[in-house]
């Protein structure tokens, strides 16, 4: 499996990739929505995304629209793992075309459970 | 963790409790955060890092986070996982820290009236992050492993909107 971590802070991209690499995922990483997408474009193309909300050039949920927006792309698993909290918004980001949310702060658990709930991990 | 709005204006035990969700999150067993006893009035420690960012929309205002030199150096090795004798540098800990308020600053929005967007934090060294043209309107002083921790919430002068 692949993951792609997409956010701003090197920090929190640490932290994902940690994660998700103690449970044997490739990892790659974009610090915004555009430069993901370049990475897709260029062939980098991972079975998930854990996807920020709040980025500089392109946020989430433009690069989920962007994603979703191309067919090549349908097999690409979306989670948002963001700071984004108002129902209107978590809505917004599911309605787009994101299969799982996650609020910071997370506990690893959260992340694994997620990633379990969409098939991508042994339960 | 349950927390209740109310007059527009968090809580400073809501903002406590959002703070210690963070840190649990970020640093399981280290997590302990200590209340420290500090003047209503006084100023941060002059070499802290702080950060800001901007709640707009439903509810106007700024969450701030200052941190001593030392705990920003510590808890961005501590993300970054970095060896214990590996050194973060500037950049590593504005990042940090950045992330930080992010999360905070989040959490305190979902609190809020909305709809409303969080902005991209701010970062600074040895200086304020955000304008001194508001008002307090919470704050919490911390101590995590001996560090000062501050974290506080900003109303502009005519209050929330």
């Amino acid at each position: 499996m692949r993951a792609m971590i997409i956010d701003d802070s090197r920090a929190m991209r640490s932290i994902l990739r940690r994660i998700v690499a103690g449970l044997d995922f490739e990892t790659s990483e974009a610090e915004h929505g555009q430069a993901a997408l370049d990475q897709l474009r260029a062939g980098v193309v991972p079975d998930v995304c854990l996807v920020d909300w709040n980025m500089p050039v392109m946020d989430g949920y433009t690069f989920i629209t962007e994603v979703r927006a191309n067919p090549a792309w349908r097999d690409i698993t979306l989670m948002m793992v963001t700071t984004e909290g108002e129902q209107r918004q978590i809505v917004r980001a599911l309605a787009a075309g994101a299969h799982e949310y996650v609020i910071k702060p997370f506990t690893p658990d959260a992340i694994v459970d997620k990633l379990s709930l969409l098939g991508l991990v042994p339960a | 963790m349950t927390v209740v709005v109310s007059a527009g204006v968090p809580e400073t035990e809501d903002v406590l409790a959002i703070t210690e969700d963070v840190w649990t999150a970020l640093l399981g067993d280290d997590a302990t955060l200590v209340p420290r006893d500090v003047p209503p009035r006084s100023s941060f420690d002059a070499d802290a890092w702080s950060a800001a960012t901007t709640i707009s929309g439903g509810w106007q205002g700024v969450v701030t986070i200052e941190l001593g030199e030392a705990a920003a150096r510590r808890l961005t090795t501590r993300m970054l996982a970095l060896a214990a004798d590996g050194e973060a540098t500037d950049s590593d800990v504005a990042d940090a820290v950045g992330e930080l308020v992010n999360m905070v600053g989040g959490n305190v929005k979902g609190l809020l009236p909305g709809p409303s967007t969080l902005s991209l934090p701010a970062v600074a060294a040895g200086r304020a992050a955000f304008s001194r043209d508001t008002v307090l309107a919470c704050r919490v002083d911390l101590a995590w492993q001996d560090g000062p921790v501050r974290v506080s919430v900003h109303v502009p002068q005519e209050g929330p909107r």
